[in-house]
């Protein structure tokens, strides 16, 4: 199987269900390698459904997930981080008994090449690799305003400051492919500028694709390309955000047949 | 420089407790059986510290790692027929610890694939019921003599040897979690389901934190049995195991030095007692609870380091 050219990511005919229950059906989804793709939908419409069937956390019972090329069911989500897939949590994870620099810091445990033995004896070659990691790490920090606070607990960084830390250290896996989960969540509206600025400055640095699940409409409509809506597990539109706004299958679906 | 200060105080670890050693004839046997316990128990604390503190494995069963490690030793001196010399000590010990700790970390790695996929509570359940089955196992293996005792172990254990492995225990834990790679380890007790979409592999990480403990342990083991010269399953028991995480708590979990710390005080503590006779345990357990009521992340938390103390001393300089 071959994705499209040009295409980094496709869903094909996905679909999972949980017991009787079906959360996603014959989704199709394909992501180029410098899209900014947006998915919104009402709430329980399947979205995080999607991320964690893309990361693996969920295991499709359809269709398959092609990443690159190649299929990805059935790999453990550390498998799959480490193909290129980052991703951020819709309610933040980051590492709580953790610095910021110890938190971005762990997304290059999977690409050191000295592991144990080197670290315990701590050989030359050690001190070069932790040297390089160090100085990938501040150059980040650097780029997203974050060295003021490098040496505090992440979990006492006020909540903007959170998400983006959680950005940063999902950058920091050099993923190829960006998930970002619901980040506008619980922001205020000057935060959600601050977000919206973020997110280009990761897609013209970076030069990545982007996958964003988002409930604010202002800020998909704002920064997406284009749009795909999902509703009970189905997708039900897409396009670019001019389009999905007078879609009447959308509005429909969030705010019933009367409106529309 | 700043590359080898952990290489250093390694070297000077060694060199301080071999000329230390050079003098162990002149102090007290009561003062030095108690120095050597503490040595042991600094090991076996901080070798618990990494599965328990640093990759928030709650293991039960490091007395069981300890017993394999101790009946091994004792196997391999016994069998190589040492005398307790100076000089067939200098091969044979080395010899009996490292084979003590590689079957115990084997057995380490045996358990952890299969006991790793349970979390908390039910994994603490295993390990403790791993390590009453090495127990009863040796209790009923005649040629280890059985529920009577393993006699006649050479008496090989020194100072040097004790506070060397400390010194070497120390420097590859805190290496360990120093390090990048050791970063997961501390991901890993954080959030398991984000250091996996960070790319880390969990399970392989929780088994190295497992083995690398249990070759501590096994090492504590084979210096404990060639200290005390007789070696009974009793000895080994889930009550030593418990005694071990107590220290790790006390400590402050995933605090190496805190930990070193609560081993040599919980150690001196009971032998401070023992004027006090029959209220000696009564006290001892009382110290416990209060401190687990004033002081529920142990007595120096999770913050005692060089580094954060300076890094508090110059936040408190920079007027805000």
């Amino acid at each position: 199987m071959k994705t499209t050219a040009g295409n980094i990511l496709e869903l094909r005919a996905c679909g999972i269900n949980f017991g009787g229950l079906t959360a996603v059906s014959a989704l199709e989804v394909g992501i180029g390698r410098h899209d900014l793709l947006g998915m919104i939908g009402p709430n329980g419409a399947g979205k995080t459904t999607v991320f964690n069937m893309i990361t693996g956390v969920y295991q499709p019972t359809k269709g398959s997930v092609l990443f690159d090329g190649r299929n990805i069911v059935g790999l453990k989500p550390y498998q799959i981080a480490g193909l290129g897939i980052g991703r951020t949590f819709q309610n933040i994870r980051l590492f709580p008994s953790l610095t910021v620099y110890e938190n971005i810091q762990v997304s290059f445990v999977k690409t050191l090449r000295h592991g144990f033995s080197h670290s315990t004896l701590q050989l030359p070659r050690f001190h070069e690799e932790e040297r390089a990691v160090r100085a990938s790490i501040v150059e980040l920090l650097e780029i997203f305003n974050l060295t003021q606070v490098m040496n505090e607990r992440a979990t006492s960084l006020p909540y903007g400051d959170q998400r983006r830390t959680e950005i940063v250290r999902a950058l920091a896996t050099r993923p190829q492919l960006l998930l970002l989960d619901e980040p506008a969540a619980g922001m205020n509206a000057t935060e959600k500028v601050e977000l919206m600025r973020l997110i280009r400055l990761v897609k013209e640095r970076f030069d990545i694709a982007i996958l964003l699940i988002e409930h604010d409409m202002k800020v998909v409509m704002g920064i997406c390309e284009r749009i795909i809506v999902l509703d009970y597990g189905i997708k039900i539109a897409e396009g670019s955000p001019e389009a999905i706004r007078n879609n009447p299958s959308v509005i429909e679906a969030y705010l019933g047949e009367q409106a529309a | 420089m700043r590359n080898h200060a952990s290489k250093m105080l390694l070297l000077a670890g060694i060199l301080l407790s071999f000329i230390v050693s050079q003098f162990q004839s002149q102090i007290n046997p009561y003062f030095l059986q108690i120095i050597i316990y503490i040595g042991i128990n600094i090991i076996l604390a901080t070798s618990l510290n990494l599965i328990n503190g640093y990759a928030g494995q709650f293991s039960l069963g490091h007395a069981g790692f300890m017993a394999l490690g101790g009946y091994t030793g004792a196997v391999v001196s016994t069998t190589l027929g040492a005398s307790a010399g100076a000089g067939s000590g200098l091969i044979i010990l080395p010899l009996a610890l490292i084979l003590g700790g590689i079957v115990a970390a084997l057995a380490g790695l045996l358990v952890g694939i299969p006991s790793l996929r349970l979390r908390g509570d039910y994994l603490a359940i295993t390990t403790l019921g791993f390590g009453e089955i090495i127990r009863v196992v040796i209790q009923n293996l005649e040629f280890l003599g059985g529920a009577r005792g393993f006699t006649g172990i050479p008496k090989l254990t020194n100072f040097f040897w004790v506070f060397s492995v400390v010194s070497i225990t120390v420097f590859v834990v805190t290496n360990l979690v120093n390090s990048s790679y050791g970063k997961g380890f501390l991901a890993v007790r954080d959030d398991e389901i984000a250091a996996q979409a960070m790319g880390i592999n969990t399970t392989k990480y929780k088994v190295i934190a497992f083995v690398t403990g249990a070759f501590f342990a096994g090492i504590a083991g084979g210096l404990y049995a060639h200290f005390v010269s007789y070696i009974n399953p009793q000895q080994f028991s889930f009550i030593r195991s418990i005694e071990i995480v107590v220290m790790v708590i006390v400590g402050g979990m995933g605090n190496t030095p805190g930990v070193i710390i609560a081993a040599t005080l919980l150690t001196i503590l009971p032998e401070a007692l023992r004027p006090i006779a029959e209220y000696r345990m009564v006290i001892y357990s009382l110290s416990l609870v209060i401190i687990m009521i004033t002081r529920p992340q142990g007595l120096f938390g999770r913050e005692l380091s060089v580094k954060s103390l300076l890094r508090r001393l110059r936040k408190q300089a920079m007027p805000v």
